[in-house]
């Protein structure tokens, strides 16, 4: 019992990673229609971002604040540079573009940083569990599960009361009548596409913390797909709730289906969930249903 | 890409005759040219380097042309292709190494020949299996369930299971001598290159003569738009999953054609990275034409190549490129989808067909 707690647990923290990265995935969604396949390396960079900045002595709260700049820079740069020219075009166009930036991501990476594993040291957490009543939780993932709720909790802020987060979401709703109000649309994109890059950064520095940071990094940023599924595309709060989801699953399999099932059974379970839920629940639990007509 | 403008002065006048495979002198002449070349030009007047890289064009194009008939001609997104390769090539290697074969069909060398066949059978069901979800959904919600059948395929199935029959470890070994057609065992470069042109040769006759039947005409309209397609009388559903089948059974034919190039197989060879390649080849290359497939094989394996010379003199003064040249791989593949998807979104093929209008107009351009 005490074993199932503990797998609960860990993976809502995991989880709220996960939110994290999908929401950011959700915001480019919902503004501009793009279905983004680069999110693993969006969060791959931020990892190594924080990386870079914390082996130059720079504390980790400061780097994180550091990797949310790069990410707004890098995030206005991929927008204008390649999303901006494919605006209105076929669905294939703009996934085959999130994928070749996702190589170009990777290589880049990969080229500057190699693909040995590397840890944050010193260590930022300590590694001597916290005790909450009966629970023994790791503080890496009650930290991260922490910052992570923070910043979910800005970014829904942002988007609720500024006049910028408004106009992303009147953007959202419809765009036409957005821009007849005067809603700049390329800035509402690249706004979005900031959000994303932030987001996914911080998420990939939090899940680095936890394993050390190498190339697969990039594939746990992959499961957001399967978390924007299950919560419906243009939900944000569906998204949030999507990522504990996966996180969850993810471990409870880990825990309870790893003996049957020996290998990487925990990285497969939430794809495999997600092709059987799409079979009931194509437009998962709060997305809007299309109607299609000729 | 409709159909090519003729030269002047020639006319068809049925349908038959506007879909014929040969539809003038001069195509027939160019056709026979272009297989005099592939078939003796290549492998016969170039050094054995190029040859091995003319394989890598064909086994490229081979993976291409079921991307190209699954996105570019029946619209269904696919970015879990390499899973359906892998299946072919694990299913002709376990069925050479494991199965026990009388004692004449091994003697008289038909155990590969079988298990291409069977490969290919298998990989076209399993297709069909994750083909199945799209009864339902398309788009995104597609594209996600195949990237389920890569990793559900590649990571897991093959990696922790198959991988383990025999006690081999991660991967399986090919004994010299096991690859076997008839009395010739395919052991060198020009064999395996022989090999690969028969195959693609008969895939791209299959593929275009289904594209001229009916079921190419229904795969055409349900990419155009599968609620009209519906609304005709086609059965959808049996469509897109013949659709799956054929590119699953070309898959499979890659898949089994690999093995004989390969010593060791092992699930490293078809990552969800090899799926993402072909998609781009036929992106580069060109949606929607069989040319697409192949233009884009060459350009995409030329490049790599030139790529890998331009880096060796350069690492001279660099040392890291040279280590770090899967990266820059990474990189400029990523680069180049997205300039040709921006700049050029109807591939090398359109420009193919441009400059042969062109030349069939000339010198009156209308």
């Amino acid at each position: 019992m005490e074993l199932f707690f503990m797998t609960l647990v860990t993976g809502i923290m995991v989880g709220g990673i996960y939110a994290l990265v999908a929401l950011g995935w959700v915001l480019i969604y919902k503004c501009s229609g793009v279905l983004n396949l680069a999110m693993g390396e969006l969060t791959l960079i931020g990892a190594y971002v924080t990386l870079a900045f914390y082996t130059a002595g720079v504390p980790f709260v400061l780097a994180i604040v550091g990797t949310l700049m790069v990410g707004v820079v890098l995030g206005i740069l991929t927008e204008r540079i390649f999303l901006d020219k494919l605006i209105g075009e076929p669905l294939l166009a703009v996934i085959m573009v999130t994928v070749g930036l996702s190589f170009f991501f990777k290589g880049m990476v990969t080229f500057i940083w190699d693909t040995d594993t590397r840890v944050f040291t010193p260590p930022i957490f300590a590694i001597r569990p916290i005790e909450l009543g009966f629970l023994k939780v790791s503080p890496v993932y009650l930290w991260s599960f922490i910052l992570a709720i923070v910043l979910l909790l800005v970014f829904v802020c942002f988007f609720k009361y500024t006049r910028w987060g408004l106009s992303m979401q009147a953007t959202a709703d419809d765009e036409t009548a957005a821009l007849s109000l005067g809603v700049s649309a390329r800035f509402v994109y690249a706004a979005a596409w900031a959000i994303a890059f932030m987001s996914a950064g911080v998420g990939g520095a939090l899940l680095g913390n936890i394993n050390g940071i190498n190339i697969s990094i990039g594939y746990l940023g992959l499961l957001v797909l399967p978390a924007v599924v299950l919560g419906g595309l243009n939900s944000v709060p569906g998204a949030i709730v999507g990522g504990i989801i996966i996180g969850l699953l993810q471990n409870l399999s880990g825990t309870y289906l790893d003996q049957f099932f020996p290998g990487g059974v925990k990285e497969i379970v939430p794809f495999a969930f997600m092709a059987v839920f799409l079979l009931f629940k194509p437009y998962g639990l709060w997305g809007w249903e299309r109607i299609e007509r000729v | 890409m409709s159909t090519v403008w003729l030269p002047c002065g020639d006319y068809h006048q049925d349908y038959a005759e506007d879909q014929g495979w040969w539809q003038a002198r001069f195509i027939k002449f160019k056709m026979i040219l272009l297989l005099a070349v592939v078939f003796i030009g290549i492998p016969q007047f170039l050094p054995e380097y190029y040859v091995s890289v003319g394989t890598m064009v064909g086994y490229t194009a081979m993976g291409a042309l079921g991307v190209q008939l699954l996105i570019g001609f029946t619209g269904l997104i696919t970015l879990g292709h390499a899973a359906f390769i892998a299946v072919g090539a694990y299913t002709s290697t376990l069925l050479v190494l494991q199965f026990p074969w009388p004692g004449f069909i091994v003697d008289w060398g038909l155990a590969y020949p079988i298990s291409i066949l069977v490969a290919a059978i298998a990989a076209g069901l399993w297709s069909v299996l994750f083909g199945l979800p799209s009864a339902k959904v398309k788009g995104f919600y597609l594209i996600l369930t195949t990237m389920a059948a890569q990793f559900i395929t590649v990571d897991f199935i093959l990696t922790q299971y198959v991988s383990q029959i025999g006690g081999r470890g991660q991967a399986f070994s090919l004994p010299p001598g096991v690859i076997k057609i008839g009395p010739w065992a395919i052991d060198t470069d020009l064999k395996i290159y022989y090999l690969m042109a028969v195959l693609l040769t008969l895939m791209i006759i299959v593929l275009a003569n289904l594209l001229r039947s009916k079921p190419g005409r229904a795969w055409v309209a349900i990419r155009d738009n599968d609620i009209a397609a519906e609304a005709l009388g086609i059965n959808i559903v049996r469509y897109k999953l013949l659709a799956f089948f054929v590119a699953g059974f070309f898959a499979g034919l890659a898949g089994a054609f690999w093995v004989s190039n390969t010593a060791a197989l092992s699930p490293e060879h078809f990552p969800w990275f090899w799926s993402l390649w072909l998609v781009g080849v036929i992106l580069i290359g060109g949606v929607g034409s069989i040319h697409g497939a192949i233009f884009g094989a060459l350009f995409m394996v030329l490049v790599m190549e030139g790529l890998q010379w331009a880096v060796i003199p350069m690492s001279e003064y660099f040392p890291r490129m040279l280590m770090a040249f899967a990266s820059i791989k990474d990189a400029a593949f990523g680069l180049a989808i997205c300039a040709f998807l921006i700049y050029e979104p109807n591939g090398l093929a359109y420009r193919w067909w441009q400059a042969k209008n062109y030349f069939n107009l000339w010198p009156f351009s209308y």
